[in-house]
């Protein structure tokens, strides 16, 4: 569990600011998809319990210090859901010490009661984790259309926990103008709870209001990629209550956000939260519902995708070590070492090495696709952080610094529910397997680039990195281009059909190819592209071609790949323009 | 990942079998520098049971051509599958180290 901070100490009974002497007991995890933070309040009253987790061990642990509360005098629990996702109410399933109706009753949104009646898995996310869940008895329906009715008038319910609850609806405003159902709990004399609807990362999502404290749920993670568009999410929904949420936090009568997941936050922090998830939000729409067979889809994305980030990224840090040995060779100890820091290599090993971990597990059963493609996106955000881009492209090979990044954006997009970005047009497929072969076979910087710096330190420095660190990819391999059309038009996107024939060619001159063979052609309505490589170099592992044919469907392509013996072939078929 | 140590014409073969990753990189270099330490200096790095080196692999086999330098050294590697030889070759290391397809060339040339 994390350490918490300042706001609120974990594991720890601490008065509630503003509540009159209540209490509050943190459970406060690290961010997962198994369980929940978890939040118990003690009033002279009742113990109030907000989520009790996805995990037996969280419940138990919960369940003794209930135990220990009403060593004194027995108090009522009662256990609010934020919402009826797994992670926030398996426990209950597991635990009957949190969920004996004889000393426990339980509350929840009702659409949240009708999912947990009905057994949904598709909305519980029971489906996508992998998880059986069995029937929650909930005593009592929170914002009712029933308790709509009779608004500003007190109701009082008792239940077999010995609970007694009243209950007041009345309506606020949003921040749009338009009002909203409110619904105020108290348990006796002390303070209660002022209950707001917030659906959007699902349909019975809450957030509750006790003393200067509000518990938000999940709504600070419902526009991150993996988690927008999960059965249940609504986009228009997310945005309403942002703004149902918004005078709340922008008043003066909250000071501490407890989220369902990691650490609480001031409540200054939340503001500029919920600000950026709305931004983030407002983008999303149209999205692709976030479902198992769509997190299968992602899953296998994302093994393909960072196997081959590892191999590019292993490969720009190698290259950098490369010119950082020369440039100490040369004597410059100081820029040797300077050209270290601009990859952070060991984080980004360390993170890619856990992914393959992950990945082990995955294929064992062990973990289900939606964490795979969860974990991926974890490790992309860490590895977006550990290189400096920008300089690297001045020293490497620049193509593949943008490769690097695409890669990871198209990863982020495709988990977000869109399809990775391409620009289709009509292109000369000649001319540009022709300048590509030109460009892969020359110094980018030339030796009159090299002279023309020379009266300049800084200068001649820079373009001594970017000359040892991007030495032509062609340069000792035969070549040759066979194209017998000048004028082969086809439907590309240009930027990624040009990366797509350069990974071709890495892969080729990587693998020990001493002839390259271009050939362009047309084959009925399409263009046929052949690269083929003679030389190579056998494989230990039969060659993982996914990521090559999902690059070349990117491009506006298919992909056929061969290898047999020292030849390897990639053939390309492109739609011709009628 | 395995390393086993033998000695053939003259010359320290490592023999890695397994990945050389953030954790095993140093485990080659504590195994590379041990023998350097006991003045092995002809060392030959046999690759032929490695799919996958992470940037930790490079830096050790680039750290040790800085140890093995004076006239009478010799360093080099054999036996690399194509996805070593990919990132060797990318990396620009291939214009480092000699590398050979076989032990026999690799001695041989000793």
């Amino acid at each position: 569990m994390p350490s918490g901070n300042e706001l609120l100490t974990p594991l720890t009974w601490q008065p509630v600011p503003g509540a009159g002497g209540a209490q509050c007991y943190p459970i406060i995890r690290k961010i997962d998809t198994i369980s929940s933070n978890s939040y118990l309040l003690r009033t002279p009253d009742a113990l109030l319990l907000i989520d009790p987790g996805g995990l037996a061990e969280q419940a138990d642990h919960l369940a003794s210090v209930i135990r220990e509360c009403r060593k004194e005098h027995y108090l009522p629990l009662v256990v609010f859901l934020t919402h009826a996702h797994v992670d926030h109410f398996l426990s209950l399933c597991q635990s009957p010490a949190l969920s004996d109706p004889t000393k426990s009753t339980i509350a929840i949104h009702e659409i949240g009661a009708i999912s947990l009646a009905e057994g949904d898995r598709n909305v519980t996310q029971a489906a996508i984790l992998g998880m059986e869940i069995t029937g929650v008895e909930i005593g009592l329906r929170l914002l009712s259309r029933e308790g709509a009715a009779t608004p500003g008038i007190p109701v009082t319910l008792t239940f077999p926990s010995g609970a007694s609850i009243t209950t007041i609806r009345d309506m606020v405003s949003t921040a749009s103008g338009a009002p909203t159902q409110r619904e105020r709990i108290t348990f006796g004399a002390g303070e209660g709870f002022e209950i707001y609807h917030t659906p959007g990362h699902s349909p019975d999502s809450i957030c509750l209001r006790f003393g200067r404290m509000l518990f938000i749920g999940d709504m600070l993670f419902a526009a991150n990629p993996g988690v927008a568009g999960l059965c249940g999410w609504s986009q228009d929904s997310l945005v309403d209550s942002i703004d149902t949420i918004t005078p709340l936090i922008m008043g003066d009568e909250i000071d501490i956000v407890c989220p369902g997941h990691g650490r609480v936050i001031p409540v200054a922090t939340a503001r500029t939260m919920l600000n950026s998830i709305r931004r983030d939000a407002v983008a999303l729409r149209d999205i692709k519902e976030l479902n198992t067979e769509r997190s299968q889809t992602t899953a296998v994305f994302a093994e393909e995708c960072l196997e081959h980030v590892s191999e590019l990224f292993t490969i720009m840090a190698g290259r950098l070590y490369y010119v950082s040995y020369v440039i100490d060779e040369l004597g410059d100890a100081d820029m040797a070492e300077h050209l270290g820091t601009l990859i952070r290599s060991d984080t980004v090993d360390e993170m890619l090495e856990g992914f393959s971990a992950f990945s082990e597990e995955y294929r064992s059963g062990k973990q289900q696709p939606i964490h795979l493609a969860l974990k991926a996106a974890q490790v992309i955000a860490k590895i977006e952080r550990s290189f400096d881009g920008e300089a690297l492209a001045r020293i490497i090979e620049p193509t593949q610094i943008s490769r690097a990044g695409r890669l990871l954006s198209d990863y982020t997009t495709t988990l977000r529910g869109f399809s990775p970005p391409t620009e289709s047009s009509e292109q000369n497929i000649s001319s540009i397997l022709e300048a590509l072969i030109i460009s892969h076979s020359v110094q980018a910087c030339s030796d009159d680039d090299l002279l023309l710096s020379a009266d300049d330190n800084d200068a001649f420095v820079q373009v001594l990195l970017a000359r040892i660190g991007t030495p032509p990819l062609l340069k000792d391999v035969e070549v040759m281009f066979e194209c017998p059309d000048p004028t082969l038009i086809a439907a590309i996107d240009r930027d990624r059909f040009s990366d797509l024939i350069t990974e071709m060619f890495e892969d080729l001159v990587g693998t020990g190819a001493t002839k390259i063979q271009v050939t362009a052609y047309t084959s009925g309505s399409s263009v046929s592209i052949t690269i083929a490589g003679t030389g190579c170099i056998r494989s230990i592992n039969e060659r993982e071609t996914g990521f090559m044919r999902r690059a070349c469907h990117d491009a506006g392509g298919s992909l056929i790949y061969n290898c047999s013996g020292a030849i390897r072939q990639f053939e390309i078929t492109l739609n011709q323009l009628q | 990942m395995e390393i086993n140590i033998a000695t053939h014409d003259g010359a320290t073969v490592l023999a890695l079998t397994g990945r050389v990753d953030t954790t095993t990189a140093s485990d080659l270099e504590q195994a590379i520098n041990r023998e350097i330490e006991r003045g092995n200096r002809r060392l030959l790095v046999n690759f032929a049971g490695v799919s996958y080196i992470s940037s930790g692999g490079l830096r050790v086999l680039l750290a040790t051509a800085k140890k093995l330098r004076t006239e009478n050294d010799r360093y080099a590697l054999c036996c690399l599958s194509a996805e070593v030889h990919k990132v060797l070759k990318l990396a620009g290391f291939t214009s480092i180290f000699s590398i050979y397809p076989s032990e026999g060339e690799a001695l041989a040339k000793w």
